[in-house]
Order: C-alpha cells, then structure tokens, then sequence
C-alpha cells in the first residue's frame, strides 16, 4: 500500500473565511521565503584552495567595460593608469576567468600598488590561494612562478589604447 | 494569484542581491551586464573580510574596498566616476560604517563588480559624488587636465619599458 503523502488529500470545496486564512497564511509564507532569500548569502562562500593561474594582468574596469580593447601591448600603458588609479588588477586566464589579486608575496597593498602596475599586460604564472565568492575569483599571491613580460602584441591592429598616444 | 502577485512584489523591491533597489539617479555607462542599482552595506576592507587578515582603517587606501551587504553578499567597488580610478577614496572615510551606494552592478559572467557614482550615510541626503580620487590626487600633484598622463608614478613606470611594455618598442611616428 503505498504512503499517504502528508500534504495530500481528497479535494474538497473551500469556503469563503477559509479561503480568506489561506490567502493571509500564503501571503506569510511568501514574505517569509522572501526574508528568507534576503537573509541568505547570494552565494554560498567555498573553502579556500591551492591554486596555480596562468594568464595575462589587467585591470578589471577596462577588461569587462567593453569600451576598448584591453589585451597586450595595446593596452599596457592603459592598464598602468587603472591599476595606479586603484582598480582591482585581475589576471585573465585563457579560458575568460578573471582573478583580483589581493595580495602579492608578503605585499597585501592591492589597491594602486607600482609593483603590481609594473606587472601590466604580463603574462605571468601565479601560485597562491583561490577565494571564490560572490561571483568573484579572489587570488592572494603566494609566488609568482613565471613572467614572461607583454607578449600578446596587439598595437600593429588597435594602436595604442583609448586614445591612440 | 494573489499570492503569486506578492511574492513578484517583494522580489521585485529585493532585487537580485537581496538589497533594496529603488529607482534612483544611477547613470548608464553602457557596460556590458549593467544594472544601476543602490546598494546598503557596511564598508570593509576585501582581504580582512574575505580572509581575516586586516590592517588599521581598512588598509588606510592601499587595499582593495567593498560593501557587505544585510544578506551577507560581498560587492567588490570597483571604479568611481573618474577615468582611469576606482573608488577608494569615495569609500574609505567610512570604513566599517553602513552606507548606502549608488552605481551600476556589473554582472558579467566573468566577474561581478560594484562600478560606485554616489555614496551618502544619511538615506535622506543626496549622494556624494564619487569623484575624490580627482581631489586627493590634485592635493599631492596639482592641477591636471589628465591626471593619468601627469602622474609621476604612471610616467615613471611607462618610461622603464614604454607605453607598450617591451623596451625598445616605439610607437611609429604619426604622418
């Protein structure tokens, strides 16, 4: 014989006041899932993990903004302003991810940091720690394995970026 | 039906993040995956938050900054309303504090960043602004049309090897 569902039963017709307290009972649910939603994290933090990351250093705003061409030579004296001027520095692997850097070796000064702007449109490989959280990669350095230096040669096709000088 | 409309409503004034998103004065920059958006958080400091290893006053500028929000999201603040700058110096004279941000929320499947045009504490008041990258630099170097073609630290860096970053690679000579 198979089990009774818990919340199954004969259908049945249901009164007006009846009608009334569910309607008062779903509407407390719904608020209460809504609370529920907006007191739980966007997204479940992971544990911390042992990584290697290899890929090129750029920043963040000109990588995603779209509004120029953000790869290699091209983009090297563009990406020393950003990352002087304080935006996040990422490395991009080849595969699109992206991964702020947050600290460097003993360096934990991520925000406009010359010796993280030195490393613009390098290629480099990376070891440290991953963070994931909240649709974000996190990398805290530990050692940086290679740097090839800007290889990706891109200014023959978009000059030197935004502005051409 | 009704119960359906309810539940619309309150995601609808939740928003995404579980923040209260109003329509408010956010501009459009036209970035891919945008969306303008007010967030309500509480200003931190990324690596003490993320991993616990804190500094005094968030890192005093050198670290990075973001908001964690009343869901516990954290929102990396990425850029301000000045070229080539992010959004430090609108954030760290309230570091630890609860602030509401107004700006664009990049959710790029790549990454999700907080892009800050505004920052105030009192929800009553106007927003701030998100420009004092521009005055904290003009104190230190002066007047610049272009602050990044006047910094000393960018110039020093682009004369080591060149605006394309391999020594000995010119640009060629404009006709």
């Amino acid at each position: 014989m198979p089990a009774k569902h818990p919340i199954a039963g004969p259908s049945r017709a249901i009164g007006g006041d009846e009608r009334k307290r569910m309607t008062k009972l779903s509407q407390f649910r719904i608020l209460a899932l809504a609370a529920a939603l907006a007191a739980a994290p966007v997204a479940a933090a992971q544990e911390p993990r042992r990584v290697t990351i290899a890929g090129e250093v750029s920043d963040s705003w000109c990588t995603v903004s779209g509004l120029m061409f953000a790869r290699g030579t091209a983009h090297h004296q563009c990406a020393i302003w950003c990352a002087l001027g304080g935006i996040p520095v990422a490395i991009r692997s080849a595969d699109g991810a992206l991964y702020i850097l947050l600290k460097l070796g003993d360096d934990e000064n991520s925000a406009a940091n010359p010796r993280i702007a030195r490393m613009a449109t390098h290629e480099v490989v990376v070891e440290g720690e991953l963070l994931e959280r909240d649709g974000v990669n996190y990398l805290l350095v530990d050692r940086i394995a290679d740097d090839k230096g800007v290889i990706t040669m891109t200014h023959e096709e978009h000059g030197i970026q935004p502005f051409g000088n | 039906m009704r119960g359906s409309r309810t539940l619309c409503l309150v995601l609808t004034l939740l928003g995404p993040t579980g923040a209260p998103v109003a329509a408010r004065g956010a501009e459009p920059w036209n970035i891919p995956h945008e969306k303008p958006v007010t967030l309500k958080g509480r200003v931190v400091d990324a690596l003490c938050h993320l991993k616990g290893r804190c500094a005094p006053d968030c890192g005093a500028g050198k670290r990075q900054l973001g908001l964690v929000l009343a869901n516990g999201a954290f929102r990396l603040a990425a850029k301000s309303n000045i070229d080539f700058a992010g959004a430090i110096p609108d954030l760290i004279g309230y570091c630890g504090r609860e602030i509401e941000a107004d700006g664009l929320l990049i959710e790029n499947p790549a990454i999700t960043l907080f892009f800050v045009q505004g920052v105030r504490v009192d929800p009553q008041s106007p927003f701030i602004p998100a420009d004092r990258f521009r005055s904290q630099w003009e104190a230190r170097h002066g007047k610049a049309d272009e602050w990044w073609r006047a910094d000393p630290e960018a110039n020093r860096l682009i004369s080591e090897n060149g605006p394309f970053g391999i020594r000995g690679l010119a640009p060629k000579p404009r006709p």
